[in-house]
């Protein structure tokens, strides 16, 4: 096992052109405790102090934050402060994992509780279509005898190889398809892409946002609040291994610089912050994000 | 003498179930009474039936149904009779099939034990596009209601299912079968209670000797069982029901409903969530709701945790469900349970989850996402309906048999692409019930959609429900709306039935008395000041194109008008000509005005100002058709009629454009006598007045603007043409006879503050209203709006009418041209100020992400746009 403890720290801040006389909102933005994370404490600050304020936990079983503001405002400030620790399983625990073209069997069978379960996963969703045009681009990257956690790590590579990081290429309403078809796109694009490929095949792939820590260069002190929040996919290899993360805009495994927060089908699912305003003209966003390392030493 | 007329005069099929006639051709007893009638009627009193219940139901639509172009429902004179014992068994399947499916959904919205047990395929769940997982424990088990509250209000509370219907026909054999289920928010309730009503008015004396089963102890059962839902006991709570809006198939049913039952008629603008409760808004604020009837469907419920581009439904809604402060009849995600796909594992999960077989069989269904179904639908398309698995609205049934053999691999290639989200279903047989129609009885194909009502007792099924009939069975797949007609459907008891009860006339206890006012809610506000507005444009623009065409009528030669050009000008200002036609010298490129004119008045199109604002005052007025006095309506409709739908009449000259002007005036004075005279001084009232004074205000203003602000060398006749287009030549006249100059002109359009067209009687007018409507108890000072409107009243008065009249050397009436201009800045403000102090609820709305460059504003666009 490998670990890593972390301090997050998630502001998010609205000033408005207009005052705002109503708004609703839901965060997802609680890390949960699951195989691969520990949540030791976490604490939603909201300003202006909300009318109401409530949390259940949705059907993905990530902790939902429901609140609303009632009288008129023009800024709105949302400040998630999350102490985690992330442990992955080390190499070797993934060696035996199975040949993924005969997952895709065990898990349309579903014998197992783990595999049954897993397969929601399989499905298309809001935002992932299932086309031959995905699996036909997973087939010629995903060797036919390797291992799952292999075969998927060639398409992560290949994904990373063929689009192109561009924060201009799509918006919100960009459907993955069109994210496919221009090879360009953000992070969520590539996660949605891959899960396309994925279960376009019939594996059971899920959606994770999360953070991801960054390293300043060499001999430059970290910079406070220039993280940013990142998306990734899990992918079910069985139900030895359980869910396996990899990341296609870096080209890599999740490792513990990946720190998870919510699971779900796809953005949609688990969407950080969603809400509705009534009035506030034209917003002012801005957000920071900071990923402090705590304890970063490898345990055995 | 001939044989009386009689069901025998009906043909009878060999082979098909008859409902009238046993299989030897004798009339079954529980049709005696309808044989006896018609016997006693013939076939002339039946055609003066069928006529009388058309009148009835066109009637009941002018009143309920705001889409005008919608057609009213067909209701035939012949009931449908079925018998109380064969009733009595169907009932039994019925309410149970209301069990197992509420015990179906609680399961699929919970532990989901009849997927993780293989008796429902995780394809019609999981793979099922129309399963939001926030359906998913959204409401509350029986466990966590009763920990608080026992009782009965927790026993309801806990359902799912309140109000359901299914779709019934009987096969050869005698035999019921379902076709469908519906526990959305099933149609058809209204209608058939309209139908009940109107057949029993059409032939009272058949129905009361009959022994037909009331309806009305169940409707007094429905809302005995919302009353009990109530999160709060309360003596009165507010029950909502939540429809489309306008356009929506549903409007005739809801508003009839709401109606009878008393309810409160809601669309989603006139909700809100506040302090953690749902509301109504209203002038006077904010009013809880503790029950809500939705009919709008389950996705558009909640923009913020749902389909987020529905505005149908009302933001925050799902997280009040969650914190137990409203109940949502029936409960958000209660569409799972009548998916089709559904239907070949009912029997198997009614055994797992009740231990129960069903009692009433579904019409054979072949799930596609299953191999052997599928190739069995793939092989015998011919004789099925291919219906959606996962949704029955997603698209309409599909009879492959009636396709082309193109059509038919297409939907093969569909079928093979994506099998998990199609079933086939046999085509059943249906019974035959005779008809009248053509002036015959028939034998039509009749299915039957029953309702059932879930309450903390058990279920109650209405005695009867909407009998569809068609003369080809494939009409009859659909909504309640489908088939060719619908009839009453009568269960025959044996012994008398009570006839006391009624929801129609008052219920036993007295209601208080109260007046009216502050519960108006703000959409309606929002349309009854747009609907005096666009009925004060109409009139305005009217006047002034009689005015103009009168002239050109004279005997007068055109050129010799000279207030001609003015005149014109002054309708382009207010959008009946094209801009172009305003600036003077252009007119030898114009069309003369004896054609122009005649042809904006014959225009059908809605581009023009009389033609949208008779669009605009019937569009605001259909919104709150509920609100406003019928024969208010009727006036509108045939203003519209008269000006958008009815075209040029042949010649189509001068004259005929003066008298269609002429029937339009006429039209909008009696808007406005019944505006006076047939209003209550509520709220409402003060919303079209106000929206009439400050159209008034401007239209004058503008009229004003463009035909006096320059003077020309004889005014008199055009001073007459203004006074005459403003209604005030009358009044002028018996001042200063005959003489027309422009500063009695002015005086009395502007000034005099006795003339009810005049300037100044408008803001009087408006000012004591703005003082009328309710305050907020934290307002210090005067409002926005009547700060406004105080300020113009004040340069009203002060205005000296010599100043006014006075012309500066450049040949201006700078005074005058100064203060009609302000007048007409000043009105849109004051409209955005009254919106923005009591319509504010219905500003605009963007959603947030938390991401940038994301901001994806609502698309929200209320009617009142001009």
């Amino acid at each position: 096992m490998k670990s890593a403890e972390y301090q997050i720290v998630h502001e998010t801040s609205y000033r408005y052109s207009e005052p705002v006389a109503l708004c609703q909102n839901q965060l997802r933005m609680r890390p949960r405790n699951h195989s691969h994370l520990v949540c030791h404490s976490c604490e939603v600050a909201i300003t202006p102090t909300p009318t109401s304020l409530h949390q259940h936990t949705d059907y993905f079983g990530n902790v939902v934050d429901s609140f609303s503001i009632e009288s008129l405002h023009q800024s709105l400030q949302v400040r998630v402060a999350s102490r985690v620790t992330v442990s992955i399983p080390s190499d070797e625990n993934l060696s035996g994992a199975p040949d993924w073209r005969e997952l895709i069997g065990v898990i349309r069978r579903g014998e197992q509780p783990a595999d049954w379960l897993a397969s929601e996963y399989t499905f298309a969703s809001r935002r992932i279509e299932l086309t031959d045009m995905f699996a036909d681009y997973a087939r010629k990257v995903m060797q036919p005898h390797a291992s799952v956690v292999d075969a998927v790590q060639a398409l992560t590579v290949q994904i990373n190889n063929d689009f192109r990081y561009d924060t201009q290429a799509t918006d919100v309403n960009t459907s993955t398809e069109e994210a496919f078809i221009q090879k360009a796109g953000v992070c969520q694009d590539f996660a949605h892409i891959q899960i396309a490929c994925l279960r376009s095949l019939g594996l059971a792939v899920r959606y994770v946002s999360g953070y991801l820590r960054t390293y300043p260069p060499p001999g430059k002190p970290r910079l406070v609040g220039c993280d940013e929040s990142h998306a990734w996919i899990g992918v079910y290899a069985g139900e030895k291994i359980g869910w396996v993360d990899f990341d296609p805009t870096n080209a890599v495994r999740a490792g513990t610089d990946h720190i998870p927060m919510c699971l779900g089908r796809d953005y949609d699912d688990i969407s950080p912050m969603r809400g509705i305003v009534m009035g506030g003209g034209k917003p002012i966003l801005k957000v920071s994000v900071d990923v402090l390392p705590l304890d970063s030493s490898p345990t055995a | 003498m001939a044989a009386p007329f009689s069901l025998a005069h009906c043909e009878q099929p060999a082979g098909r179930y008859d409902e009238c006639r046993s299989e030897e051709g004798h009339i079954r007893p529980h049709w005696a009474t309808i044989e006896s009638m018609l016997n006693r009627i013939g076939a002339s009193g039946l055609n003066d039936r069928s006529l009388q219940i058309e009148q009835l139901i066109r009637e009941h639509g002018l009143t309920f149904q705001f889409d005008v172009d919608q057609k009213p429902g067909q209701l035939g004179s012949v009931p449908v009779a079925l018998e109380d014992q064969d009733w009595t068994g169907l009932s039994a399947g019925l309410a149970q099939r209301v069990r197992v499916l509420e015990a179906v959904l609680d399961d699929l919205l919970g532990p989901q034990t009849l997927i993780r047990e293989r008796i429902i395929p995780r394809e019609v769940l999981w793979g099922n596009p129309f399963f939001y997982r926030a359906f998913h424990q959204l409401q509350r088990t029986e466990e966590s209601v009763s920990e608080e509250s026992a009782g009965i209000g927790a026993v309801s509370r806990s359902k799912r299912l309140h109000v359901t219907a299914f779709d019934v026909v009987r096969g050869d054999s005698g035999r019921w079968w379902v076709t469908g289920d519906r526990t959305r928010a099933p149609s058809g309730l209204g209608h058939l209670l309209e139908n009940r009503i109107v057949l029993s008015r059409a032939l009272p004396h058949a129905h009361r000797s009959a022994n037909v089963r009331r309806l009305a102890p169940f409707f007094k059962s429905l809302r005995e069982h919302f009353r009990a839902l109530t999160p709060r006991a309360m003596e009165n709570p507010r029950v909502a029901l939540l429809t489309p809006g306008a356009g929506s198939y549903r409007e005739f049913e809801d508003s009839y409903l709401a109606r009878y039952l008393g309810y409160t008629l809601v669309q989603g603008r006139d909700l809100a969530v506040r302090g953690e409760r749902l509301n109504l808004k209203t002038l006077g604020g904010l009013l809880p709701i503790e029950v809500l009837w939705r009919h709008v469907s389950d996705q558009n419920c909640d923009p913020l945790e749902l389909d987020p581009a529905s505005l149908e439904g009302c933001t925050g809604l799902l997280q009040t469900i969650r914190d137990g402060h409203v109940s949502v009849v029936n409960s958000i995600g209660a569409a799972i349970a009548e998916m089709p796909a559904l239907l070949p594992f009912l029997d198997a999960s009614a055994k797992k989850l009740l231990g129960e077989e069903l009692i009433l069989p579904s019409v054979a269904t072949y799930w596609c996402g299953d191999e052997q179904p599928c190739r069995f639908v793939l092989n015998n398309l011919d004789k099925l309906i291919i219906r959606s698995a996962h949704w029955v609205k997603e698209f309409e049934p599909m009879i492959p048999e009636q396709m082309t053999s193109q059509q038919r691999g297409e939907l093969r290639r569909r079928i093979k692409a994506q099998p998990h989200r199609y079933v086939g279903q046999e085509r059943l047989s249906h019974s035959l019930t005779p008809v009248w129609s053509d002036g015959q009885l028939q034998p039509w194909h009749f299915t039957l959609r029953s309702f059932q009502l879930q309450t903390a007792d058990g279920v109650e099924v209405l005695p009867g429900g909407l009998a569809r009939v068609s003369p080809a069975p494939e009409l009859l797949g659909g909504s309640a709306r489908s088939g060719l007609m619908t009839q009453d459907c009568w269960i025959v008891s044996d012994e008398p039935v009570d006839h006391e009860e009624t929801l129609l006339t008052a219920e036993s206890q007295t209601i208080r008395l109260r007046r009216g006012g502050a519960e108006l809610p703000s959409r309606v506000a929002d349309h009854l000041f747009w609907l005096g507005r666009y009925t004060e444009r109409c009139e305005s623009i009217a006047r002034l194109l009689r005015t103009t065409l009168t002239r050109l009528a004279g005997e007068d030669e055109l050129d010799e008008l000279s207030e001609m050009p003015r005149l014109i000008h002054a309708l382009a200002a207010m959008g009946q000509l094209e801009p172009d036609y305003a600036i003077e010298g252009l007119n030898g490129a114009m069309p003369r005005p004896d054609v122009m004119l005649p042809d904006s008045v014959f225009d059908c199109g809605t581009t023009r100002g009389l033609q949208s604002a008779a669009v605009g005052a019937l569009r605001n007025a259909s919104a709150v058709r509920d609100r406003i006095p019928l024969d208010a309506y009727r006036i509108l409709r045939s203003l519209h009629h008269e000006v958008v739908v009815q075209g040029r009449p042949r010649g189509g000259d001068v004259i005929s454009a003066i008298e269609r002007l002429n029937r339009c005036v006429t039209l909008l004075l009696a808007f406005s006598g019944l505006a006076a005279e047939s209003l209550t001084r509520t709220h409402g009232w003060r919303f079209v007045l106000l929206g009439r004074r400050i159209e008034r205000a401007h239209q004058t203003a503008e009229l004003l603007l463009a035909t006096m602000a320059e003077p020309m060398r004889d005014e008199s006749s055009l001073c007459e043409a203004i006074l005459d287009a403003t209604d005030s030549l009358m009044t002028y006249r018996s001042r200063y006879l005959s003489i027309t100059q422009p500063a009695p002109t002015i005086d009395l359009l502007v000034t005099d503050e006795s003339n009810p067209r005049s300037l100044r009687f408008q803001m009087q007018d408006i000012e004591q209203v703005l003082l009328e409507l309710p305050t907020s108890a934290k307002q210090v000072g005067l409002g926005e709006d009547e700060r406004i409107a105080a300020d113009l009243t004040r340069r009203l008065l002060v205005a000296d009418i010599a100043n006014l009249c006075h012309c500066e050397p450049d040949m201006k009436r700078v005074a005058l041209a100064a203060l009609l201009d302000s007048v007409c800045a000043t009105m849109p403000k004051l409209a955005n100020a009254i919106e923005a102090r009591y319509l504010i609820h219905t500003s605009v709305s963007q959603s947030l992400t938390g991401e940038p460059d994301k901001h994806a504003p609502l698309a929200f666009s209320p009617m009142s746009l001009p």
